[in-house]
């Protein structure tokens, strides 16, 4: 028999145990190829005129991507290559050379990586359909896309996959020549002492976290800032990722160690049992834990600022666009059954020397105000201005940047200002800048050029693309806006990104969960016998169960609570930025990752249960 | 007085159809409150089976066993969890310590379990482990104390709770001959002060001469029974070596 019909026939017959490992990679592939299929699709690039930002926020993923699937990947084959060391001995023992395991395996793992890439290949291009359909929904676009097959994409996931590959085979190569017979002996029967915690990394771990948070929060215009300048982001993430780091390794282990000496809590059931377990898992897991609790952190703030940009979008065209069609020049027919309201405004334009600057405003009149006001249903107090007062409409208003205008002087009068408006009234490209509302009389004597503005509004904006459309090719009107135009063309710029991050977002998240799967799994492969010593001393499944449930729920829920707790702390300082309230959004979009990450526990403790049942049954 | 454990007819079947084996049949017995009885047959006899279907860990596929007024064959599950943590101690010939936890630990576990105040549980602690001469290690780790120390830490474990009927499953196994010899000097004195009920599955003469009774077991029947009565300790060994020489030929598989 060659070796490779062994190879074969080996894989053949562990289709079992090799599922989990096989199942890994073709996931990884068809997530890559997916990908890669919709950064080559001609449709995407050519959809948005952004494309050249959008091509290299596709390059910038996929680069992040690549590496996420290549630790995924690292991470899956060495638990597999733990599984298969017993073989691997054995072979050893039965006298097969090294040299000669090694390529069986070697020639092994590259049949399962390509058959894997066939297989992810395939199934990625339907994935890819489904998604590019998706994605052109989330745009809001309804365009029919052919099934694009993109042999760059192929091209590309092949290279990548067989450089993934070439290294994991590698490791393999090494595992086997670093490997030494007695360890199949006294394999992991070595004891380790009970890790414990120094006060003092835990004090330190406590410190580190709260600073970082605290500099998160800074104001931009702080001291901290001043000092740290544009190593600040930096500062902030390495203190962020070595307080998790230490309050992984320490604090938890300090807690732990606290409530193990309580003879209260820990003589009662298998607390003693769930408190020395989690002491060595999450210990020896600290560094997995820290990379997890950071992975989540990247992808709760990244995923909840995208959506948060994606959800303001309306809030954004209404308050930039408030009117459904705005445009100057006269009345146009519109079907009188959608058309809520139909104003037409006069307004003047006037120029104002104040101290340095030379201001330009749009002026119109108090009636006109109280019209458009009553349209866009703002809800004010009256407004009451005599001859020598005005009011002013300033959207882009900001405490700290606007400067102050007291008061206004036109027609030889200075008008106070009484009453700032944060709003815009009207479209703002259509009429740009600050308005502001002066006396119907004062109107009439304001010497200035009049033009003439008409302002709609229609039931169901969003459904009137073609009206639109119709309205802005006819020459009578000038300078025209839309709402439903300024929505498309937001949704489809924060559509590819909403797409690119939650895309990513999944990766990240089901990457995570696969990672502690894995963990899991091999801590549960090793923990089997205490198990069966357990079942045997009389404790019940169902107890059995209670103490996995812990022990897994702990792992789970600590860098999760960790993630969250960074990423609202990011968030937070994220919205102050750039003054958005994304509370909304974000208590959605981590929902929705709370949702999944808890759905891995699940399947991780079914894994478990099953991995050591098993065993109790098999203990027979 | 009734008796603690009452076997009768017990078979095991393994497998299905056509490819079926018996490892039990037919087997019926009694064990009295503070008997040692120990349990003896060549490889593949079905000891461990009868160990595992009266400790509960593995259930018999006909008979009924009762122990006090229990029919633990017809318990399933949980009910059968419960039982063994309620009345059943349990010696491996492989330990089966707990590595992360200290030597204390592993002999509280099973009163943790049945959920006693910590106070009582230290009482019975020391007190356990001053019978086993184990307490100058309470506090280390299994891989700190040798194999013997190790086995005293199990029997501790298993004695702790109180237990109406201890299962040990050559326990004298894996261990050298003095360790040996004080282990079951420690579980025969239990036996004769402490009344514990003791049954014992061994290989070894010398070990089965401690107890107070052997039955010998072989093709999945009884054979024989022994009483060890007024005899000393080594004359009932020269009784055993006898009796395993006449059960066949193949007596060196037995010793």
């Amino acid at each position: 028999m060659t070796l490779f019909n062994l190879a074969l026939k080996n894989i053949r017959r562990n289709v079992k145990s090799y599922g989990l490992y096989i199942g890994s990679t073709i996931f990884s592939i068809i997530i890559f190829f997916t990908f890669a299929t919709l950064k080559h699709s001609g449709d995407i690039s050519g959809l948005a005129e952004t494309s050249k930002q959008i091509s290299g926020i596709m390059s910038a993923s996929a680069f992040v991507l690549i590496i996420f699937v290549a630790i995924f990947i690292l991470y899956s084959n060495s638990f597999f290559m733990r599984k298969r060391k017993k073989e691997v001995a054995l072979y050893a023992l039965m006298g097969v050379r090294k040299q000669k395991t090694a390529f069986l395996l070697f020639f092994e793992n590259m049949v399962i990586g390509i058959v894997s890439l066939i297989v992810g290949v395939v199934l990625g291009f339907f994935l890819s359909q489904l998604l590019l359909s998706l994605l052109l929904k989330l745009m809001g676009l309804n365009i029919e896309i052919g099934l694009a097959f993109s042999p760059n994409a192929v091209v590309e996931t092949i290279i990548v996959f067989l450089i993934i590959f070439l290294f994991t085979s590698l490791q393999g190569y090494r595992v086997i020549y670093r490997f030494k017979l007695i360890d199949l002996f006294h394999a992991s029967k070595k004891g380790e002492e009970l890790p414990k915690a120094r006060i003092i990394s835990v004090i330190l771990g406590l410190a580190t976290l709260v600073t970082a948070y605290w500099l998160a929060l800074q104001d931009l215009t702080s001291e901290v800032w001043k000092i740290l300048g544009i190593s600040m982001p930096i500062v902030i993430i390495a203190l962020t990722v070595l307080g998790t780091y230490l309050i992984f390794n320490s604090v938890l282990v300090y807690v732990l160690h606290m409530l193990k000496k309580r003879k209260f809590w820990a003589w009662k059931g298998l607390n003693l049992m769930t408190a020395s377990q989690l002491l060595y898992r999450i210990r020896g897991n600290a560094k997995t834990l820290t990379i997890i609790a950071t992975l989540s952190a990247t992808t709760i703030t990244a995923g909840g600022a995208v959506f948060g940009l994606y959800y303001d979008t309306e809030k954004n065209v209404e308050q930039t666009t408030p009117f459904s069609f705005m445009w100057e020049g006269q009345e146009e027919d519109i079907d009188d059954s959608i058309v809520k309201e139909s104003i037409r405004v006069d307004t003047k334009s006037i120029r104002i020397n104040s101290e340095q600057m030379e201001r330009e405003y749009t002026v119109i009149d108090h009636s006109a105000f109280e019209k458009l006001a009553e349209a866009l249903e703002w809800d004010i107090d009256s407004l009451n201005i005599t001859e020598d007062e005005v009011a002013m409409i300033e959207p882009f208003y900001n405490e700290q940047w606007t400067e102050d205008v007291k008061e206004i002087s036109f027609n030889n009068v200075d008008h106070e200002v009484v009453q700032i408006y944060e709003e815009s009234i009207f479209n703002l490209s259509t009429v740009p800048g600050t308005v502001i509302v002066v006396h119907d009389e004062a109107y009439i004597d304001l010497n200035a050029e009049e033009s003439t503005y008409q302002a709609v509004n229609v039931e169901n904006y969003k459904e009137h693309l073609d009206l639109s459309q119709e309205l802005e090719a006819k020459s009578s009107t000038v300078d025209f806006s839309s709402a439903v135009q300024d929505y498309q063309d937001s949704l489809e710029g924060t559509g590819i990104m909403l797409f690119v991050g939650s895309f990513l977002g999944l990766v990240f998240l089901v990457a995570t969960g696969s990672i502690i799967f894995f963990k899991m799994m091999t801590e549960a492969e090793d923990d089997k016998d205490k198990y069966s010593i357990l079942y045997k001393i009389g404790v019940s499944k169902k107890e059995i169960k209670r103490t996995i449930r812990y022990q897994v729920g702990l792992i789970f829920i600590a860098p999760l609570i960790l993630g969250l707790l960074h990423g609202t702390v990011a968030l937070i300082a994220f919205s102050s930025l750039f003054q958005m309230d994304l509370l909304v959004p974000i208590i959605i979009w981590m929902s929705a990752y709370v949702l999944i990450y808890i759905s891995y526990y699940f399947i991780t403790i079914r894994g478990f249960h099953k991995t050591i049942l098993y065993k109790i049954q098999e203990g027979n | 007085m009734e008796s603690l454990l009452q076997v009768k007819n017990v078979e095991k079947v393994f497998g299905k159809g056509a490819n079926t084996f018996k490892a039990l049949e037919d087997i019926s017995f009694t064990i009295d409150h503070g008997e040692f009885v120990g349990i003896m047959g060549p490889s593949g006899a079905g000891k461990s089976t009868l160990l595992h279907v009266l400790a509960t860990i593995d259930t018999p596929s006909k008979g009924d066993i009762y122990i006090e007024n229990d029919n633990i064959a017809k318990m399933k599950g949980d009910q059968l969890a419960d039982f063994r943590r309620d009345h059943l101690g349990f010696i491996f010939q492989d330990y089966n310590l707990l590595d992360s936890l200290t030597v204390r630990e592993n002999i509280v576990l099973p009163l943790a379990i049945a959920k006693l105040p910590p106070k009582e549980i230290d009482v019975k602690v020391n007190s356990m482990a001053k019978a086993f001469g184990i307490e100058t290690i309470l506090d280390k780790y299994p891989y700190q104390i040798s194999g013997g120390q190790k086995q005293r830490t199990a029997s501790c474990r298993a004695l702790v709770s109180n237990p109406k009927l201890i299962f040990a499953d050559e326990p004298t196994g894996a261990l050298d001959s003095k360790s040996a010899t004080d282990l079951l000097k420690a579980l025969s004195s239990l036996n004769e002060d402490q009344d514990a009920t003791i049954m014992m599955v061994t290989h070894d003469a010398f070990a089965a001469s401690f107890c107070r009774r052997i039955l010998f077991i072989s093709d999945g029947r009884l054979s024989r029974e022994m009483i060890r009565a007024t005899h000393s300790r080594k004359e009932f060994y020269q009784m055993i070596l006898d009796e395993l020489a006449q059960l066949g030929g193949d007596g060196h598989d037995t010793v």
